[in-house]
């Protein structure tokens, strides 16, 4: 298959959709999917490139020309992030192009527990609580699980059972190794759930685009699918700006096509542009009606921003173990939830710590210290790099991903003067920090007797796990959007990426923004 | 596509020298089109193959004529191979070229080469996999006195190679690229006492049908890969790291 074939962009502006759906990324390309599926037309609406399917980019962090960036998919511009205080620019591994980042990503999607959705006495959820329970999500974990052709093994520390996983194909000896060594060690390993169809001279791309449909992301899951249906058309190089309601329906759609301002109109807009655009684009949506931008009255849009913290550590299995090929498909979730503490979930990196990531850290670490100051730092940097990169070479990298709560002062802001900016304001909670400490004083505990080292001293923020800016919840006082992920009193607007999230829960967010862009995308047919 | 043999190689200034050799040393492997200006030494060309060689008639400064050739090549497999290797070597002083005289040589040295990878590259970046391999020099280090336009457009080519590959090397590394020193051959560009081009050709067609992305950005003189210059900061941190030297690869 070559570049998606669209209709005139006149006969699309013309005609009036079903559904317009803002990103392709998992949420919008799954949404889009069940929505063409079920029958309704449908237009994704796509900020960057098509991209020609043949591709292998990886995710580069160091590239930094905007063309060259959006012409592999990359988000173009840095992003502007105050961190403690302290003002960044940054490029995020964002994706920016048919598949949004899910096109780059490792394609571990992991199922939540049923605490990190639910309240109860022995686990009080910070919320109150999700707006739907994991019960109610399950049959919508199972549909994605399908959907995405998950290959795995059931956690054999959870009893809620996983009918749709598929069994992995046998490990490589790395995996075979580590998983017995973390079992020594009295965890309780399993095979990460991992969306990839494993076609023969499957090459396991995670961290870089897949040629085929083998990989399966917003793209080969969603957006491919739905053109097949017929009922679905691609509109790239698209940029959303605003939005625009008539009482309880949002009318328009405004977008920048080639220079050119265009304004589309569908019954149902499905809001998928990522955490961090989503309430960009509601922020920008001002009128009298609404002049904190659509569903904003309550002023939560943007806020309660959330990230994973990594906690990447290295493993050296030994000289012995004689380990080729990094390990990629193992994890456990012994450190889940301990010592009445919301944690997270173990992974052995599905991504390779090569140089390049190495020399980005530490520059990291310089930028932040007081090294900064002193001329060829920077550049020095690269010289443990080489050498770490030379270590990493025979160690095992895990990542633990510490759940993040939601703070209001944490938020995406919005800058008129630069709408198409991503731009905001985190600061790493101390609450969050006295857990950072106990998950790694339980890590280190974990692999007593191993020789392990954390590569991570600094809190550091997954920016490629952003979520909760429009959260969902009962009560319209404190959240943006309803259950049905609709902003409270409008009938048509329905937001599917990891905005809706209330908590960002303790595994990687792919599953149950998938999960829950089937359950919305299910409601709206219903309603229909 | 699995294989390079599986589809069509085009071989540019296939009607004499090294590229006639080039596409008879391919003609036993694979399907090969070869451009040139003259049609009756391209039907040489393809009466010494005898079978699998296609005869284009096609100016590879003439976009036009260079997509249609393609076009035709295209119908008979998907283009998996291209081997840019027409060029002239016309001995001038500077003094004695015109802007124009000069620019036509450019046109045909790097405007030829750029022609033609672009017309491939939409075969091989549908499928993520080819095989390009730039016949080059080292005209461009020490230019040579009545070289001058030659010694520019050369030396431009190169330069075209790496440009290349920053813009597709990390998004297709199933497009091989490199560049290619055939060593002086006894041809009418070359020297009366230099290599067989046939000798010659052996050696690329060899590299033209090994696909290892690894290959992309390296240079061979002849048979043998020439090892890239090391700063010497890459020096000191190969011998900080104790990283063994890579051996230079043979054909």
């Amino acid at each position: 298959m070559g570049r998606p074939i669209s209709e005139p962009l006149a006969d699309i502006i013309a005609r009036q959709w079903d559904v317009i759906v803002i990103g392709t990324g998992i949420g919008g390309g799954v949404a889009g999917r069940a929505l063409a599926e079920a029958g309704h037309s449908v237009l994704f609406v796509e900020m960057g490139r098509a991209g020609l399917r043949a591709e292998q980019t990886g995710l580069d962090i160091g590239m930094a020309d905007p063309v060259a960036r959006s012409v592999r998919g990359l988000w173009p511009d840095p992003v502007r992030a105050e961190v403690n205080g302290m003002a960044q620019e940054f490029f995020a591994p964002l994706g920016s192009g048919l598949g949004g980042s899910s096109v780059f990503y490792a394609a571990t999607l992991e199922r939540p527990e049923r605490h990190d959705l639910d309240d109860s006495p022995a686990r009080p959820h910070p919320t109150g609580g999700w707006p739907v329970s994991f019960t109610a999500m399950q049959p919508w974990f199972d549909a994605a699980t399908a959907m995405f052709a998950l290959h795995g093994e059931p956690d054999p520390l959870s009893d809620i059972p996983h009918p749709a996983l598929i069994a992995p194909p046998p490990p490589q000896p790395g995996d075979a190794m580590i998983m017995a060594r973390l079992a020594q060690n009295g965890l309780n390993p399993y095979r990460l759930h991992t969306a990839l169809r494993y076609l023969e001279g499957c090459a396991e791309c995670l961290g870089h685009k897949c040629p085929r449909a083998c990989k399966m992301d917003g793209r080969s899951a969603g957006v491919e699918p739905a053109l097949a249906t017929g009922r679905a058309h691609l509109l790239t190089d698209c940029a959303v700006t605003h939005l625009a309601r008539d009482g309880a329906r949002v009318t328009r759609v405004f977008a920048q096509k080639g220079g050119e301002a265009i304004t589309l109109s569908a019954r149902h807009i499905v809001l998928a542009a990522g955490a961090l655009s989503s309430p960009r684009l509601l922020l920008a949506s001002r009128s009298e009606a609404d002049p904190g931008g659509i569903g904003n009255a309550g002023g939560l849009v943007g806020r309660n921003l959330m990230f994973h913290l990594n906690e990447i550590f290295a493993l050296w299995p030994g000289r012995a173990a004689g380990f080729a090929g990094p390990s990629k498909s193992v994890g456990f979730r012994d450190l889940y939830f301990a010592e009445n503490q919301r944690l997270g979930m173990v992974q052995a990196m599905g991504v390779d710590v090569g140089y390049g990531e190495i020399v980005h850290h530490l520059r990291g670490r310089v930028a932040g210290s007081w090294l900064r100051h002193i001329p060829g730092a920077m550049d020095a940097t690269r010289i443990p790099a080489a050498v770490g990169a030379k270590l990493m070479g025979q160690a095992k990298v895990f990542v633990g991903l510490l759940e993040d709560l939601p703070y209001a002062e944490n938020r995406v802001t919005h800058d008129p003067d630069h709408p198409a900016r991503i731009a905001m304001s985190y600061r790493i909670a101390p609450e969050l920090l006295a857990r950072r400490k106990i998950f790694r004083r339980l890590i280190r505990r974990a692999f007593r007797g191993q020789r392990t080292a954390f590569l991570t001293h600094r809190p550091e923020p997954n920016f490629g796990h952003p979520c909760g800016t429009l959260a969902m919840g009962r009560d319209p006082a404190k959240s943006v959007l309803d259950a049905s992920c609709r902003p409270h009193g409008i009938d048509n607007l329905w937001v599917t990426d990891a905005s809706v999230f209330p908590t960002s829960m303790g595994v990687n967010p792919s599953l149950t923004i998938a999960a829950n862009a089937l359950r919305v995308a299910a409601t709206l047919t219903e309603e229909k | 596509m699995n294989a390079l043999t599986d589809g069509c190689a085009i071989v540019t200034g296939a009607g004499g020298g090294l590229g006639r050799a080039l596409a008879l040393a391919l003609a036993p492997h694979m399907q090969v089109a070869g451009l040139g200006r003259r049609m009756a030494a391209l039907e040489e060309t393809e009466a010494l193959a005898g079978g699998n060689f296609l005869p284009l008639m096609a100016d590879v400064t003439d976009v036009v004529e260079v997509v249609q050739a393609f076009d035709t090549a295209r119908n008979i497999a998907p283009i998996t191979v291209l081997i840019n290797n027409a060029a002239i070597y016309p001995r001038r002083d500077f003094l004695d070229e015109s802007a124009a005289s000069f620019m036509a040589t450019v046109g045909i040295n790097l405007g030829g080469v750029v022609t033609c990878t672009r017309a491939a590259l939409s075969d091989m970046t549908a499928t993520g996999f080819g095989r390009i391999l730039n016949v080059a020099t080292f005209a461009d280090l020490h230019p040579l006195p009545a070289s001058s336009a030659y010694s520019v457009s050369k030396g431009a080519a190169r330069i075209f190679t790496r440009a290349l590959i920053a813009d597709i090397g990390d998004r297709f590394p199933g497009i091989v690229v490199n560049d290619w020193m055939p060593g002086m051959l006894a041809t009418d560009m070359g020297i009366a006492d230099g290599l067989e081009p046939a000798a010659a050709a052996k050696w690329g067609a060899k590299l033209a049908l090994w696909h290892d992305p690894s290959l992309t950005g390296t240079t061979w003189e002849m048979a043998a890969e020439i090892p890239p210059a090391r700063s010497l900061k890459r020096r000191i941190a190969d011998r900080v790291l104790m990283r063994p030297r890579a051996k230079p690869r043979q054909l």
